[in-house]
């Protein structure tokens, strides 16, 4: 009974109660928004580090990748090395550069980044169509796949250096494309080519050099202690595991984090202060009518917990609206943060994360109930008689 | 001469005094981290190098300047003479970038194609185009936040509308005796618009007042934590301007809409319980 008193309270002021369940969607929704972002980023670069089961990275001493244009000079040996380290798995070895393609007869060029790989273990792409490039052919990433000469089956000249004369690319090498690769680490539209580690080398004048070290662990191995394991072996490197990055990628992203505390505090206090006033409203206006429940007998804690479920109804329906709509907020924020440059297009700013998005909703149908408790104490504590002269006047 | 910047490593070193040291500007953050003080010996190693250590003496420390660029890359710099820092890396005579400075009659676009025809490869960036290049994170960010905004607007326009018809249902029994003693129907309307303007009115310079403190408390609390002189939020006159024309319409919108609501309603049915 005392439920259906509630329902028929709300039901009664219909523009009011569905005012008020707006403003506590929106509400809710800003709130599940900053819940997904506050560790969506991270979540999903930790997911991308590991996709292609390399999960540590070899760098020079105290840079982060492709942090500095400094390299790993003595390559071969030293990922002959890294793989007698106890619970490596496999090591991808990793050159960047940029290259100029040689544009109508050697008149112009264009630059593209490439990455020099060995294919049968590498960590940037994964094949979608043609094959893994072979000596004297690239393979290209999709925005670039569309225009050519960069159609798979075309062929490019590229070159390493320009000559400091002439501006014309130096020692252009003529390269077949061989496929279509998805570039895992590429931020949207990013033009990139992979190519044979040593074909790169050659075309850069970098013999024996990489950028990084791509390192797969064995299962069950601890990835921290064979990254300080691979750092003890070869002087002059770093070695991060997956933690490492991600806990470099979470002090850059602080603003972010702190951001999100702050705007889902906002939303949390505009959602309470919501349920709290159409709740106080709606006890306000009905004194009387609760004076006489308690006048005919009925028990104050029935009449307290009808007036909850008030709260908890409003909180609950507000929080149906929500859901889907913080959904949808989230897809258009992220949309536009993917712009933030040097972003992977893979990684997303917001992440659902089950156990936190169930978390943010116990949060707003917790403040629905307290919300409730406040004035539904005082409604039940009130003296009987000056609600029934109320009700009566 | 531009002074380049690099990994380096910092190492512990017993004073020394040696007299003719190359010196090095330390950051005020780093001098304090450490500590070091002017006149302290420190020996550095590039960490891309692995060559010795070389010895350094703190000629002075320095403020870095407030730059939002570098916010999320935060660590502590010091400065070196470009020749003492080739000295720590392996590849030398080969520098980062040129900053130039022209003649105020020089033509910058004739300067560029010059010094395009000169290195071939190099970019050329002048001043505005530098800026825009680097301010594309904040354009994202500010993008961002104006969407961040445009939801708040929303959920505080939803909030003032629910407030405004509550008051107003509160006030249905006097609005009908009003009416019922004569009143016309636009005074009731203007009466209660009138209120909804003067809720907002208090409501923005609340806000405007409260915004400003808050900033102050963001402001504080961002510089502790990038210890950085940089100002994360800003109330400038423009903004409040705007925030408060916003609550402005927002204001008189919703009493506009509660105002509708009553004025339609035939009197004997406003004394009507709801």
């Amino acid at each position: 009974m005392i439920l259906s008193v509630s329902l028929r309270s709300l039901l009664r002021h219909r523009t009011r109660t569905v005012l008020a369940i707006a403003g506590i969607g929106v509400s809710s929704a800003l709130l599940l928004n900053m819940t997904m972002l506050a560790g969506g980023l991270t979540g999903s670069f930790e997911e991308l580090i590991g996709l292609r089961g390399f999960t540590l990275r070899v760098t020079p001493a105290g840079s982060l990748p492709f942090d500095t244009e400094a390299g790993i000079r003595d390559a071969g040996r030293v990922a002959a090395v890294i793989r007698d380290v106890d619970g490596v798995r496999a090591v991808a070895p990793v050159l960047g550069a940029q290259l100029y393609r040689v544009v109508e007869e050697g008149d112009g060029h264009e630059r593209v980044f490439a990455s020099g790989v060995v294919p049968d273990d590498q960590l940037l792409y994964e094949l979608l169509d043609g094959r893994d490039p072979a000596p004297g052919e690239v393979l290209v990433s999709q925005p670039l796949a569309d225009a050519p000469p960069w159609t798979p089956g075309g062929e490019v000249v590229l070159a390493g250096r320009l000559d400091p004369s002439l501006g014309r690319p130096r020692d252009p090498t003529p390269f077949r494309i061989s496929g279509t690769g998805d570039f895992v680490f590429d931020y949207a539209g990013q033009r990139s080519i992979a190519l044979p580690l040593a074909d790169l080398q050659r075309l850069v004048d970098r013999p024996d050099e990489v950028s990084l070290f791509g390192v797969g662990v064995v299962a069950g191995a601890d990835e921290e202690a064979v990254a300080a394991a691979i750092e003890r072996a070869v002087p002059g490197v770093s070695a991060y595991s997956t933690g490492d990055l991600v806990s470099a990628l979470d002090d850059q992203l602080l603003y972010f984090r702190q951001l999100a505390a702050i705007l889902g505090s906002v939303a949390l206090v505009v959602t309470a202060l919501l349920i709290g006033t159409i709740v106080t409203i709606g006890v306000r206006e009905r004194f009387g009518e609760i004076a006489t429940l308690r006048a005919l007998g009925i028990a104050r804690h029935r009449i307290l917990s009808g007036v909850v479920a008030e709260g908890l109804l409003i909180a609950l329906v507000g929080c149906l609206v929500g859901l889907p709509l913080g959904y949808w907020m989230a897809g258009q924020l992220d949309a536009i943060l993917l712009d933030v440059p040097g972003i992977p297009a893979r990684v997303s700013f917001f992440v659902i994360d089950p156990p936190r998005v169930a978390g943010a909703l116990a949060i707003v149908i917790g403040v629905g109930v307290a919300a409730g408790l406040l004035p539904g104490a005082r409604a039940v504590t009130a003296p009987v008689v000056s609600g029934l002269r109320e009700e009566a006047e | 001469m531009i002074l380049a910047l690099a990994a380096i490593l910092l190492l512990a070193a017993p004073q020394m005094a040696e007299a003719q040291l190359p010196e090095i500007l330390v950051e005020r953050r780093l001098a304090e981290q450490l500590p070091l003080a002017i006149g302290d010996t420190v020996h550095l190693r590039a960490l891309a190098s692995e060559g010795a250590p070389l010895p350094f003496r703190v000629g002075g420390v320095h403020e870095r300047a407030a730059d939002p660029s570098r916010i999320s890359r935060n660590e502590p710099e010091v400065r070196l003479q470009l020749s003492d820092l080739e000295a720590l890396l392996p590849d030398h005579d080969r520098v980062d970038r040129f900053a130039v400075t022209l003649d105020p009659e020089a033509d910058q676009d004739s300067v560029i194609a010059w010094i395009e025809s000169l290195a071939y490869g190099a970019a050329i960036y002048p001043t505005e185009a530098l800026a825009d290049e680097a301010s594309t994170t904040f354009r994202v960010i500010s993008r961002f936040h104006d969407a961040i905004g445009a939801v708040t607007i929303l959920a505080s326009g939803v909030f003032l509308l629910c407030v405004m018809l509550i008051r107003v249902d509160e006030r249905r029994r006097d609005m009908g005796l009003l009416r019922l003693m004569g009143v016309s129907r636009g005074t009731v309307f203007r009466t209660i618009v009138l209120e909804a303007v003067a809720i907002a009115v208090a409501g923005s310079i609340a806000g405007a007042i409260l915004g400003t403190l808050i900033a102050g408390v963001v402001n504080r609390y961002f510089a502790g934590v990038y210890d950085t002189t940089l100002r994360f939020a800003t109330v400038t006159p423009d903004i409040i301007i705007v925030a408060m024309a916003l609550g402005l319409v927002l204001g008189i919108g919703a009493g506009v809409l509660a105002a509708l609501r009553i004025s339609r309603t035939a009197p004997r049915r406003l004394g009507e319980g709801r």
